[in-house]
């Protein structure tokens, strides 16, 4: 699953190689996850202590939903609050508006991220109108200077909204308390405040010392009551920052997106998370809150809560807190679907990069009976060094430096693809790295796959489950996220076995009938080396 | 690793119980007031085995999983000049090539079989291993560890492989303008022959051999050298019974001393370098060499670098470049100390190139602020704050608690250096601040690295001091 954060907190480059960096090479799968049945380790999750009985679940009556697990090791709790809404729910020309929200609501509310909300409302009114008005006539006139001669009324008019533009800019700045919620976090200990935007989801995630629960929920559940949109503009621009360091200026995500964008022709999963440029650059703060308000009901959201807690108290807090907000009608269904691909899709990317590959084939969504299947062949084709696409292609063959699959991309509510990627290694190319993959999932097809080969995919799930609840944060990412797409965190509980029960069989069938020509897309990044030419970075940014 | 923000590492101990709810939930967040609880973290017990292995035990029964790490007295730093590259490929490939009487495709299969994830690998300064498998397995998947660490056996063909898969990684080098202005800034800083700053080439890659990682592997990886940890579901007296069956016998041996020179002084004023690359963004580095971790001047140093740039949301640098001017998405400064050889100070930030210019001004004119202005009272406050009420991060699990005892036994450090941090936090002053900006922050001499379009690039530099292209090798 992609997803696009608020705050780089990966940025951190690593000056120097010290000790403690005990890389952990990461499984490739990020969404399967299963829990363990087997051996001891059905005590671990099933068992009379086992995360079945240790999961608290409690639910509003405005229909949101709180997830709880005690851990007493430190007085330290992690929350994860997970709504059912990302880039799915854009309109056209509106693309990147959940990710845009989601920076916003770091914004403040009434109460907080304010000097004064009285003073400072008519101002950010007022500044949202001109704005809006402004970047309106920019475009017309941009468009309408192209094959006409200057209209100087319409540029003095324009240049008079902008000069009223910064002012009210300039007097809206003054009742701003700068990022004052995130200020409040940090000043009561809290660690790895963040939100991610994905295609299904939006999260916002902090862990805190336990005592200070109330803090989070005063603060997010005005922020669930009482986002206030301020430094609206600034932010669009901090976003368009954001999309040029990730897609723009990235080989591996200037590939991804147009990988993407192929294999979906009417589905909002071919769009990027992050927004096309010149969508993000229309943006209007109306826009902004009619989003807000159509989507954040608490009947979208699951909170997940891990640490030293006590349930009843959490409980009693959270219904004194967000038990207040009324429950929201349900938001407008999405209706698309993609229809089937009828024929090879190729597309290349140039950039100043070396060579790289994507191959997608088209896939049912989560739940589906097939879904189970490609988690298994994902397993089965890149995880660990014994799998068949590394041992193949990398190890053996020494076509490719690296391989990856992804089994649920770009999301997981909707039909999705099954993404293989690669690296090849010179002086072989891409060409070769597809023809070496191609077989291997021919082979899937012809031959059935050795039940220690399975056995394997089973016993790796089971152990990584278990790992997945060492730590707070993530078995509160873990329970709010299959809260949230599954409609029931006991997903994990039921999906390790319908894996466990997919046959050599299931295997061969999944594979005749998705891994097809007709059903895929390729993309292939090309390089091409700098040319000497002036960029010409951000001409239709208007408005600074 | 200690990023220098204290930060990174910080902790104490406040704590309550949850606090009643009721009341609180309903007060403003902005002037809730919560008490301070004392959580004493377990201790790990420390024994020295007989060939000189430190061990760190802390038992945690939670969950069914035993975690091992491995900190090696070994690393790049040790590199022969011609074969730069050798410790990377021999952590790499003492984890691939197999060993301890089984070869590579055994040792794969085993370790797959059993979901067990052994990692070995070695940095500048230090080696790291690490296993961590399900407890009824942990027999099982320290023997294998334990062949690998003592006897790897560096099998030629997963040599050859380690070998290509390094060169390809070198021909992608240039690909990422981040990963470029990154190394190209610390080689103006270091010089680019220095242990923290130099880079393989291809060239010294095809140069290493068989030989060299067996020598070198036999040359510095000795139990004398290497500090253990080991949490999770265990007894203490049976680990250490095992432990002891497993490297009682290893011999001891004469350990490379960790020295690293101090790279050589610098013109003394500022340089600004670009690489030209295809981008849409500016991204840049600006900074200079900095004190290391046992300087007396480190603490209100990392303060002041947490004001100015280095704790996100709360900064200066985030406030004016990100939320009051929307010009980055990441934008900050960092500093980098470690106790071995000089640390690094740096401000970053990736923007559109026509706002080059305004971001490195502002880098300049929030340094200057902190260099010649007292930082404000709510600024000290918020910043001890935040350092003493995340305290308890740091020593939240039982890993987290051993990994902070070995890294300063490593490093030399004692073992309550973060305690006598926290303590000298605490006693911060604006002056101590100030005092340590005006001396540390260098703006007559800053480094200045730049990555982008190389047409535009030089006008835009011009102000800032003698601009320079930094050519980068075709490596493909």
């Amino acid at each position: 699953m992609k997803t696009t954060s608020t705050f780089d907190s990966g940025a951190a480059e690593l000056i120097k190689m010290k000790i403690g960096t005990l890389l952990r090479a990461s499984r490739v799968t990020t969404f399967l996850l299963a829990l363990a049945f087997s051996l001891d380790l059905s005590l671990v999750l099933a068992g009379p202590s086992g995360l079945a009985d240790r999961v608290i679940e409690h639910k509003l009556a405005n229909g949101m939903t709180v997830l709880m697990v005690e851990r007493h090791q430190a007085p330290v709790v992690s929350i994860n609050m997970t709504f059912g809404v990302g880039g799915v729910n854009e309109q056209v020309g509106q693309t990147g508006l959940a990710h845009l929200y989601e920076h916003m609501a770091f914004k403040g509310t009434r109460t907080v991220g304010t000097k004064n909300y009285e003073k400072e409302k008519p101002i950010l009114d007022e500044l949202h109108r001109v704005g809006t008005e402004l970047e309106q006539r920019q475009r017309e006139f941009a468009k309408r200077s192209e094959d006409m001669p200057v209209d100087a009324n319409e540029k003095t008019a324009i240049e008079k909204l902008q000069k009223r533009f910064k002012e009210l800019q300039d007097q809206a700045l003054q009742y701003v308390a700068g990022n004052e919620m995130a200020l409040l976090y940090q000043r009561h200990g809290g660690v790895g405040l963040n939100a991610s935007t994905g295609k299904d989801l939006t999260r916002y995630v902090i862990s805190l010392p336990s005592n200070r629960l109330p803090l989070w929920a005063a603060i997010e559940s005005d922020r669930m009551a009482n986002p206030v949109l301020r430094e609206f503009y600034k932010e669009r621009g901090v976003v368009m920052e954001e999309r040029r360091l990730r897609n723009d200026d990235s080989a591996n995500g200037l590939l991804f997106e147009t990988f993407t964008s192929a294999a979906f022709r009417a589905h909002q999963y071919g769009v990027p998370t992050i927004g096309w440029e010149s969508d993000i650059l229309s943006l209007t703060p109306a826009a902004t809150e009619a989003f807000f308000k159509t989507y954040y009901g608490p009947g979208r959201a699951t909170i997940g809560i891990v640490g030293d807690i006590d349930p009843k108290q959490v409980i009693t807090l959270i219904e004194n807190t967000f038990g207040k907000i009324p429950a929201a009608p349900p938001p407008p269904q999405i209706v698309t679907v993609e229809p089937p691909q009828r024929g090879e899709r190729r597309v290349e990317v140039e950039f100043d990069a070396e060579h790289s590959l994507a191959i997608g084939f088209h896939k049912p969504a989560l739940g589906h009976p097939d879904d189970y299947v490609f988690d298994v062949i994902d397993e089965l084709l890149t995880d660990g060094p014994t799998s068949r696409l590394y041992s193949k292609l990398v190890r053996d063959g020494r076509l490719a430096a690296s391989v990856h699959s992804d089994a649920s991309y770009p999301g997981v509510r909707s039909a999705n693809l099954f993404v293989l990627s690669a690296t090849p290694l010179a002086p072989h190319t891409t060409a070769e790295v597809e023809a070496a993959i191609l077989a291997e999932l021919e082979r899937l097809k012809m031959e059935p796959v050795s039940p220690k080969e399975l056995e394997r995919i089973v016993n790796n799930l089971d152990a990584d489950m278990v790992r997945a609840l060492r730590s707070n944060s993530g078995l509160a990412s873990q329970l709010a996220l299959y809260q949230t797409v599954a409609g029931d965190w006991r997903y994990v509980l039921k999906s390790r076995d319908k894996i466990a029960a997919v046959s050599p069989a299931d295997i061969q069938r999944v594979a005749t009938q998705y891994f097809t020509k007709s059903n895929r897309t390729v993309a292939t990044l090309i390089k091409k080396p700098a040319e000497k030419q002036l960029a010409t970075a951000a001409p239709r940014e208007v408005i600074r | 690793m200690k990023q220098g923000c204290v930060f990174a590492i910080a902790l104490v101990l406040l704590f309550a119980t949850v606090a009643s709810a009721g009341d609180a939930a309903l007060s403003d967040p902005r002037t809730m007031k919560f008490s301070p609880v004392e959580f004493s973290p377990p201790e790990p017990a420390r024994l020295v085995l007989e060939n000189g292995l430190v061990v760190y035990l802390l038992e945690d029964h939670e969950l069914p999983l035993v975690s091992l790490s491995a900190t090696i007295r070994t690393g790049g730093w040790l590199d022969p000049q011609d074969k730069i590259g050798l410790a990377g490929l021999t952590g790499s490939v003492m984890r691939t090539g197999g060993g301890g009487g089984l070869t590579a495709a055994q040792v794969d299969d085993e370790l797959e079989q059993f979901a067990i994830d052994i990692n070995m690998s070695m940095g500048r300064q230090s080696g790291a291993s690490s296993l961590d498998v399900l407890s009824k397995d942990f027999a099982r998947g320290l023997r294998i560890f334990a062949g690998l660490l003592r006897q790897p056996a560096f099998e030629s063909a997963r040599v050859e492989l380690a070998k290509l898969q390094t060169i390809e990684g070198i021909r992608r080098r240039q690909d990422n303008p981040g990963s470029i202005v990154s190394r190209e800034f610390v080689k103006q800083l270091y010089g680019p022959e220095h242990p923290t700053a130099r880079e393989s080439t291809i060239e010294s890659v095809k140069g290493i051999t068989r030989d060299d990682l067996i020598a070198f592997h036999q040359r510095t990886v000795y139990p004398n050298g290497i500090i253990l940890g080991v949490t999770g579901d265990f007894k203490t007296e049976e680990m250490l019974a095992l432990l002891r069956a497993t490297f009682g016998d290893w011999k001891k041996g004469e350990v490379p001393e960790l020295k690293i020179a101090d790279a050589p002084e610098t013109a003394g004023r500022s340089i600004v370098r670009f690489v030209n690359k295809e981008t849409s963004q500016t991204h840049l580095r600006v900074g200079h060499l900095s004190i290391k971790e046992q300087d007396p001047d480190y603490v209100p140093l990392a303060i002041a670098n947490d004001i100015l740039g280095g704790s996100s949301f709360r900064s200066r640098l985030f406030n004016d470049v990100r939320t009051k001017r929307g010009l980055a998405y990441s934008v900050g400064s960092r500093l980098n100390v470690g106790v071995h050889d000089q640390g690094v100070w740096l401000m970053r930030a990736e923007t559109k190139l026509p706002s080059t210019q305004e971001v490195i001004s502002r880098f300049v004119v929030n340094m200057e602020r902190m260099r010649t202005e007292l930082v404000t009272d709510e600024e000290l406050a918020e910043a001890k704050e935040a350092y003493v009420n995340s305290f308890v991060f740091s020593f939240a699990s039982p890993s987290a608690i051993v990994g902070r005892f070995i890294e300063l036994e490593y490093d030399g450090l004692p073992k309550d250096f973060l305690q006598q941090l926290r303590a000298r936090v605490i006693a911060l002053t604006k002056e101590d601040i100030l005092a340590a900006a005006k001396k540390h922050f260098h703006s007559d001499r800053l480094t200045i690295v730049a990555v982008g379009p190389g047409e535009a690039l030089p006008k835009l530099l011009s102000g800032f001091g003698d601009v320079k292209e930094i050519k980068l090798a075709p490596e493909g």
